[in-house]
């Protein structure tokens, strides 16, 4: 049972009905799947600076810069 | 003869089966106070006393997030090893030692637990995350120590067999099934340092009273050292489902062999070095150390990523060998009435989701508008709770027949539950996340003040209080589906026409990985390297500031004497002003 | 038959998210449903899917079991 490549290559199930190889195989479907999750993630990063950012004083990595620029506190 | 598992390894089917049982159990008990809580907290059901709500929680904490996750995973590892290497055990007696004495610790963990329900003086109220300043009994430490024990063990156990079968193939590659194991047990070992320092040098000796006191921030860090990669202890046996499994059951060969290799080496190094990411808040931890965390954490979304890519790319190759098309049809050529296949890709769908939720609490500003809050709830049952807990049901159904020789019960009613399942999270983990957004907090038996109401953006907190309460029964419904499934397999009579036990073929196989990926030692000394790194300049501040052993601490049995009120400031002050508050106040209320 | 049945189960279970999340999107472009509202939106929704889903196709229904599964 521990499978090389070729030795189990034939073992498919009932419903297979084409055998598709390593070099013929394009994966533009996981691309666009992928590509649509993408999308959707940025689109909630940017919903979400609206909600956390807009009209909020810079939080912690924002007040360490300011404070390394200007080396003055916030608040 | 149909090749099934228990036919070629009789011995280990049973031990696989003992786990998966043990796992089933923990997670039916577990359920049942998942409901309890959500009927409570929501207020549509409030049969016990709300002092009692942290028992509970306690119990369905420790038993779905380390008894039946775990439980699983040795289950799963065991089977790996053995089917991969083609070999038996090296030892079935020592294989039943690590499995009793798992099974001794649970039940020792459990008894405190459990006997905080009833008026002795005994409890361990503590939550699953244990840290200081709650103290339990010691017998719930020293059962959790078993426990632990009981997982090395079981490493050793599967690294035995590795070297075993190295010394009769010297010149082959490691098989995958067995690479996943072995990097993530080197992964649990490094981690678990954490944990065990945590419980033997401080919790342990500190409820047995023979220290004082213990530092509450150097537990809880050391707490998170190992709270963060147990994140991973539970998700690496549904990567591993998802990479071997997923495949073969869509009808294709796993995408790459050597980029699994690389997803799992990368979480063997990456894991340990971010807990401190739980730790966003704690006062006394500087934000550079958090700053790093962040940077670790961030990192880790590359495995995950890559994950994503070839398990998707592996569907897709099955849909289109089974004759799909498109750039979204073949998804219609997938197997969905296939409750092992469509409860993976449901779980894994889920997944995806808790993915954004992840990088709101990873990103160190965010996270302050979600800490503690019922967010967090919603987002980790995603993870643990779905994508974690929903593939262990569905590889459930192709384990079953595995490792008892019966047919499944009925493949129609586990379609329903893991479908239902999905639904049910659906509602329920929804609503804790806006309701997490609204500052409703966690681990709050009443989250309702006098003077004060909770606003909802859309809807109202009742709407949300309903859904959550409507999640919560269509998983209770989707949990006793699942039993019937396993109670009526385990009744069945045996059957000879059972799948043969295989698991995935590769597109691109090992031959096509570097072999510097199968190096276990490098991978494991880079990983304590950069343990090193994240870790010894935080622990020597928090150690210089705040003493090994602490400034004196009131420990917190939480069987609530004087009340509520009582413990949150006690809470509240023990934490940020530390000592003498915390004394001054319990000298005037506990006296 | 369209899809398999199976499928068909989990196509209408992805209707939960979408309903769910919809009322939520809904709001920020000001439209404010009700519970009601929207759980008719989605036993509508429900029954669009099953419509569709069931409407035997113009031809060949013979080869129905063939293509799904
Ligand atoms: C019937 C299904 C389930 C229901 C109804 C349910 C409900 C809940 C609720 C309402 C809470 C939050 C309580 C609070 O913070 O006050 C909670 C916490 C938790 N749940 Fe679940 N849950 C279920 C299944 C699961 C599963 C399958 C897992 C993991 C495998 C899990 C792991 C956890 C953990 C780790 C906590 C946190 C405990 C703590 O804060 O200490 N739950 N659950
Ligand atoms: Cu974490």
């Amino acid at each position: 049972m521990s499978q090389t490549a070729d030795e189990k290559a034939r073992s498919e199930t009932p419903e297979h009905d084409r055998e598709i190889g390593h070099d013929e195989f394009d994966p533009i479907g996981t691309l666009t799947l992928i590509g649509i999750y993408f999308l959707i993630l940025v689109f909630l990063w940017f919903f979400m600076y609206f909600v956390e950012f807009l009209g909020n004083d810079p939080t912690v990595v924002g007040g360490t810069l300011v404070f390394a620029a200007t080396g003055e506190r916030l608040r | 003869m149909t090749n099934t598992y228990i036919e070629s390894f009789p011995a280990e089917a049973k031990v696989v089966r003992a786990a998966f049982y043990s796992s089933f159990l923990a997670l039916a008990i577990g359920g049942l106070f998942g409901i309890v809580q959500t009927l409570h907290r929501t207020g549509y059901y409030r049969f016990m006393d709300s002092a009692d709500y942290y028992t509970v929680l306690t119990a369905h904490g420790v038993l779905l997030a380390i008894t039946f996750t775990i439980f699983f995973l040795v289950g799963v590892f065991t089977w790996a090893v053995t089917t991969s290497l083609d070999r038996p055990v090296e030892d079935i007696r020592f294989t039943w030692v690590w499995y009793g004495l798992m099974v001794v610790g649970t039940v020792l963990t459990a008894i405190p637990i459990f006997a905080g329900f009833t008026d002795s003086e005994m409890s361990a109220s503590v939550l699953f995350t244990f840290y200081a300043p709650l103290q339990g009994h010691p017998l719930f430490y020293f059962g959790l120590v078993l426990f632990v024990v009981g997982t090395w063990l079981a490493g050793a156990d599967w690294f035995r067999s590795w070297w075993a079968w190295k010394q009769e193939h010297p010149d082959e590659r490691i098989p995958l099934p067995t690479f996943m194991v072995l990097t993530t047990t080197l992964m649990w070992y490094i981690a678990t340092l954490g944990v065990a320092a945590a419980i033997l040098l401080f919790l342990l000796p500190w409820s047995l009273g023979l220290v004082e006191s213990v530092n509450p921030l150097l537990t809880r860090t050391l707490f998170w050292f190992f709270g963060h990669p147990v994140v991973y202890f539970w998700l690496m046996p549904a990567y591993m489902m998802w990479y071997i499994m997923l495949p073969k059951i869509s009808g294709g060969k796993l995408f790459s062999d050597p980029l699994a290799r690389v997803v799992f080496v990368l979480f063997l190094i990456l894991s340990v070095p971010t807990g401190i990411h739980h730790q966003y808040l704690d006062p006394g931890i500087a934000e550079g150390f958090k700053f790093i965390a962040m940077t670790n954490t961030m990192f880790l979304l590359l495995p995950s990523l890559l994950t994503a890519f070839t398990v998707v790319a592996s569907m897709e190759h099955g849909a289109r060998q089974r004759g799909g098309t498109g750039y979204l049809g073949w998804l219609k050529a997938l197997p969905w009435r296939d409750p092992v296949f469509a409860g993976m890709a449901l779980a894994g769908l889920m997944f995806a989701a808790a993915g954004f939720s992840g990088m709101i609490n990873a990103g160190m500003n965010i996270n302050y508008l979600v800490h503690n809050t019922f967010w967090v709830v919603g987002h980790f049952h995603l993870t643990v709770g779905t994508a974690v807990a929903l593939t262990f049901m569905a590889v459930t159904y192709w384990f079953l027949p595995q490792v008892t020789g019966k047919e499944l019960w009925s493949r129609s009613v586990a379609l329903g539950q893991v479908v239902l399942w999905f639904v049910g999270m659906t509602f329920m983990s929804n609503a804790m996340h806006r309701g997490g957004l609204l500052g409703i907090p966690r681990r709050t038996a009443e989250p309702q003040y006098e003077g004060f109401e909770f606003e909802a953006a859309v809807g109202s907190v009742g709407e949300l209080d309903a859904q959550i309460a409507l999640g919560g029964a269509l998983l209770t419904l989707s949990l006793v589906l699942f039993f019937a499934n396993v109670i009526g397999t385990a009744l069945n009579s045996r059957s000879d026409d059972l799948p043969a036990n295989e698991y995935a073929d590769t597109l691109s196989g090992p031959s096509d990985a570097p072999l510097v990926l199968d190096n276990l030692k490098l991978w494991t000394a880079i990983a304590i390297v950069l343990v090193i790194f994240a870790y010894s300049f935080p622990l020597l501040s928090i150690i210089e500031r705040g003493g090994l052993f602490g400034p004196e601490l009131t420990e917190l049995p939480v069987s609530i004497g004087p009340g509520l009120e009582y413990l949150s400031t006690t809470t509240v002050s023990t934490v940020t002003t530390a000592g003498e508050t915390a004394i001054a106040i319990i000298a005037g209320v506990g006296s | 038959m369209r899809i398999s049945k199976g499928a068909l189960l989990v196509v209408i279970a992805f209707t939960a998210p979408l309903i769910v999340e919809l009322r939520t999107v809904l709001a920020w472009v000001n439209v404010e449903l009700t519970v009601l509202e929207s759980a008719v939106l989605g036993i509508g929704l429900i029954g669009v899917l099953l419509v569709w889903a069931l409407w035997p196709q113009s031809q060949n229904n013979a080869t129905e079991s063939a293509e799904t599964e």
